[in-house]
């Protein structure tokens, strides 16, 4: 099974632009990373900018309509992810309660959809489109 | 410049149902524009935050919480990572999606952090177990 753990940094949705972690938690996050690795889960990561560099685009009907960041409004915003693959979801639990978190973070763990979870007309659908099944080839690349 | 697209959760991705035939068939088409203009290096969806967990932190302590999660507009039911100029550019193709359900939706864009990102400080250190740690991955055929 696949799951998603998603960073929560606190106070990150008001971070300026620009702005980066610290040297020591950046080492941390490396040695934390290098344990995913050898255990043979991690698939993938990647850290995001601050909200205050993005955008949103929100969809009324069919008009997509654009706010930049940053978002006065969230509560939250993501600040990075890991995707791993393990056992259960006991496991990705286990594992995001082992990150080295300075702050009062939060990681939430999601399970990834996987082409076998749709039902049988869903993946009659998706089958046309090989790019949207989630083992492309192409879909690891980074 | 890499680039997360967030699609946010709506009432019905959480409450999880499967997408209908039409909209999986457009956004069939966008992934495939996607993937002929170079633009698309991953995407994956997510299953509702009932089936998953949070792990909040608080100094050496560690809570868990089962989902559902209620702030329903916060939360992520899909994303892509994008390989775009600009920020620019990654505006105008979230404008060209379907509107991923059948209400009031939102794709949040979010620049990824580079090697290069980093100042001279941690580069070195990092750039050398970073480089390999992407490299193993990158092998690392999927399951």
């Amino acid at each position: 099974m696949r799951f998603m753990m998603l960073m929560i940094p606190k106070g990150y949705e008001s971070a300026e632009p620009g702005a980066m972690p610290s040297a020591e938690a950046v080492a941390a996050m490396m040695k934390y990373n290098e344990s995913l690795r050898k255990a043979g889960v991690l698939l993938s990561l990647d850290g995001l900018h601050p909200p205050s560099m993005g955008a949103r685009v929100t969809f009324d009907g069919g008009k997509p309509h654009v706010i930049d960041g940053p978002f006065i409004e969230a509560k939250e915003v993501l600040g990075g992810y890991w995707m791993i693959q393990v056992r259960s979801r006991e496991e990705a639990i286990e594992w995001a309660k082992r990150c080295p978190v300075l702050g009062n973070d939060t990681i939430e763990v999601r399970q990834v959809q996987e082409f076998a979870d749709f039902p049988d007309d869903v993946q009659k659908e998706l089958g046309r489109f090989p790019e949207m099944q989630p083992h492309h080839p192409g879909s690891r690349a980074s | 410049m890499r680039f997360a697209i967030l699609i946010k959760a709506t009432p019905t991705s959480e409450a999880g149902g499967t997408p209908d035939a039409k909209i999986l068939e457009a956004m069939g088409k966008f992934n495939e524009e996607l993937a002929a203009a170079g633009i698309m290096l991953s995407g994956e969806g997510l299953q509702s935050s009932s089936k998953g967990a949070r792990v909040t932190f608080s100094g050496d302590k560690r809570t868990v919480h089962d989902g559902p999660f209620a702030e329903t507009k916060e939360l992520v039911a899909g994303f892509w990572i994008w390989q775009c100029k600009s920020l620019d550019e990654a505006i105008a193709w979230v404008k060209r999606c379907p509107n991923p359900f059948n209400e009031e939706s939102e794709i949040e864009i979010r620049q990824v952090f580079e090697l290069e990102d980093f100042g001279d400080e941690v580069t070195h250190k990092l750039r050398e177990s970073e480089e390999r740690l992407r490299a193993e991955l990158a092998a690392r055929k999927p399951n």
